[in-house]
């Protein structure tokens, strides 16, 4: 069959900001729905965000009560939410309650007003909430149910009805579950309590038709309703952007030397060293340097706020005011609220695309570790990998710094294991050396060619970094400990 | 903040009830002109508000704004509402001026209590719908009402 001769579905907006681009595209037309999950998880919020984006007085939407929290105190308690719309009630969006009819007439009564309520008003959209009611009234008669779930989603969908159940089932029942069976999408909300914070997660376990973006996808309600993260975030669809493989110049030359001739367009760059060795500045001598070029850049914070950030940078002579004032330069103060990775994302993504950023600074990686819920503290690696795979993919050139613990008997590359997620290496270290505690550097790794293999020392200076000779004349620089060469190591 | 007095229904909205009482004894009444004007409001009312909150729920509005209009006019004692959400006893009430006030009052209390739970906009466009011609939102703010 050729592809033109296959029926198109259309995808019908969501409502839900990141929820479309997780489920391909958006929701397809005319499919029956369920949203399941435990109560206060976000069901109800779910399917009036899809209700008000949708429904117009041509094709209304339908929200059918049953049993489950009251009408009126719904209404109450939704309307608080910025996407309530109280002038569309009643003409684009209907409310009927269907409890009475439940208790009197039991399944039968309740597919007859439902079919009545769509025949008269012809709606684009029909909501049954909690429809975990209405099946609790054909408790222990399987039949009875999977016949009344078949007919009803026959009648909505010859009608041309997009269509949401709402439901409290908890995961035990999924399996064999008929309602689930006659299901074309099945969207299961989450909501997890982890030590102090609360996690919210959606998990798209069924939508026909279409490819969705798989796995747990994080989510936040705020007075503006739902907002879904997803785990590609939404880059997933995108071509992979392969890099000229041009070298970025990252504000010291003696560095560039080293690496090569800068960092690779695209490349993920880890500047490791323990406190003070000089992190932050290399990573703000970076930023600077591309806003010389004319390179906008995006810097993510999580221990200073941008106005201390960018007075820390004059103090080096770096200008970042100017920037920051014209919007080449963002510095986003991501702070320690319970964030997912993909939260944390989301907002780096929206200031790469206002900005048309291609350096991203992340300053550093323990401090986003410290942001995140503790629940998502153990995804911590993986989320990184999807993060950085991401933003690579897409051109973005990523430096990340992480504080090192400094041990004088090894050198340690990294911790949380992430080394192979990045692309090069920089190792800052303190050494003794003659009484002193002096700074060296050196490039561990660099994925895309060849570079230097020398230590060298370096110092903080006014204007920056400031790179000194190749350290000669010592052995096991890398330890911390040097010896003279010809002289014997030191025990450990 | 304060929790709500007792009486839920503001000058304001006892004012729009009274013009709203009025303007549906002004209008058409086929079929119910038997029935005063008050409590043809509160039938009006009873359709659209059972089809949104149940029967059962628009009934236990409606007997917790008689129980707070009984408070202030002692002669509505005899009105109950029924089981499917209508009221029965008006026609009990002797002197059909002061059952007029006390039906305003049982009006006013109803329309309180819906704005209360679901806010003035929704519960005057719910007005709107069911008298479309009636100037629902040409009348001031309603204010909270005052102990």
């Amino acid at each position: 069959m050729n592809q033109q001769d296959k029926v198109k579905i259309n995808k019908l907006p969501t409502g839900v900001p990141g929820l479309d681009e997780i489920l391909g595209g958006g929701l397809p037309e005319f499919s029956f729905n369920i949203i399941a999950g435990s109560p206060g998880c976000g069901k109800t919020t779910m399917a009036h965000q899809f209700v008000f984006a949708n429904a117009t007085p041509e094709r209304p939407a339908l929200y059918f009560t049953v049993l489950g929290e009251p009408a009126l105190k719904m209404l109450r308690y939704q309307q608080q939410y910025g996407f309530f719309d109280l002038s569309r009630l009643n003409t684009s969006v209907r409310f009927i309650n269907l409890s009475q009819v439940l208790l009197d007439r039991g399944l039968e009564g309740i597919l007859e007003e439902i079919a009545k309520e769509v025949e008269a008003v012809n709606p684009g959209i029909v909501v049954v909430d909690s429809f975990r009611t209405v099946m609790r009234k054909a408790s222990g008669n399987e039949m009875e149910m999977q016949v009344f779930v078949q007919q009803l989603g026959l009648l909505l969908t010859s009608w041309e009805a997009t269509t949401f159940l709402i439901g409290e089932y908890a995961e035990s029942e999924q399996p064999d579950n008929p309602v689930f069976t006659v299901a074309d999408g099945l969207f299961w909300l989450y909501q997890v309590v982890e030590q102090n914070s609360v996690v919210r997660k959606l998990h798209i376990m069924k939508l026909r038709g279409q490819a969705s973006v798989s796995g747990m996808h994080t989510f936040r309600i705020t007075d503006a309703g739902m907002q879904a993260f997803s785990r590609t975030l939404g880059l997933a669809a995108r071509h992979r952007k392969i890099p000229a493989r041009k070298r970025l110049s990252i504000g010291v030359p003696e560095l560039d030397d080293m690496l090569g001739g800068g960092i690779p367009e695209g490349d993920s760059l880890l500047i490791a060293g323990s406190s003070g060795t000089g992190k932050s500045l290399l990573a703000t001598q970076f930023i600077a340097a591309g806003l010389r070029q004319g390179e906008p850049g995006i810097v993510a914070v999580f221990e200073e706020r941008p106005e201390e950030y960018a007075a820390r940078a004059s103090s080096f002579g770096l200008n970042l005011e100017t920037p920051l004032k014209d919007g080449s330069l963002k510095v986003i103060y991501i702070r320690p609220l319970d964030l997912s990775v993909d939260e944390a994302m989301q907002e780096i993504l929206d200031a790469i695309k206002k900005t048309g950023a291609t350096r991203l600074v992340i300053d550093s990686l323990a401090g986003f570790e410290m942001a995140l819920s503790p629940g998502f503290r153990s995804d911590f690696r993986e989320s990184l990998y999807r993060m950085i795979f991401a933003l690579t993919g897409i051109g973005i050139t990523i430096l990340s710094t992480l504080e090192m613990e400094e041990s004088f008997t090894e050198l340690l590359f990294s911790k949380f294991s992430i080394s192979f997620l990045t692309d090069d290496i920089i190792r800052l270290r303190y050494v003794e050396i003659e009484g002193q505690l002096r700074k060296v550097m050196m490039v561990l790794k660099m994925r895309g060619g060849a570079h230097s293999k020398d230590i060298r020392e370096y110092e903080i200076a006014s204007k920056g970094v400031v790179i000194g000779e190749r350290l000669t004349g010592y052995d096991h620089l890398i330890t911390g400990i040097p010896t003279r060469v010809g002289q014997s190591a030191p025990k450990k | 903040m304060e929790m709500r007095s007792r009486t839920t229904a503001s000058l304001e909205i006892r004012e729009f009830a009274q013009r709203l009482v009025a303007y549906e004894a002004a209008g058409d009444v086929p079929g119910g002109a038997d029935l005063p004007a008050e409590v043809r409001v509160a039938e009006k009312l009873r359709h659209p508000l059972s089809r949104l909150a149940g029967v059962n729920g628009f009934r236990m509005l409606l007997v917790r704004a008689l129980m707070l209009a009984k408070e202030q006019v002692v002669s509505l004692s005899p009105v109950q509402v029924k089981p499917d959400g209508s009221l029965e006893g008006f026609s009990d009430l002797g002197n059909r001026t002061e059952a007029a006030g006390a039906g305003v009052t049982l009006i006013a209390e109803l329309l309180g209590l819906l704005a209360a739970f679901v806010g003035e906009a929704f519960t005057r466009s719910l007005v709107l719908d069911v008298w479309p011609d009636f100037p629902a939102f040409d009348t001031e703010p309603w204010r909270k009402s005052e102990s």
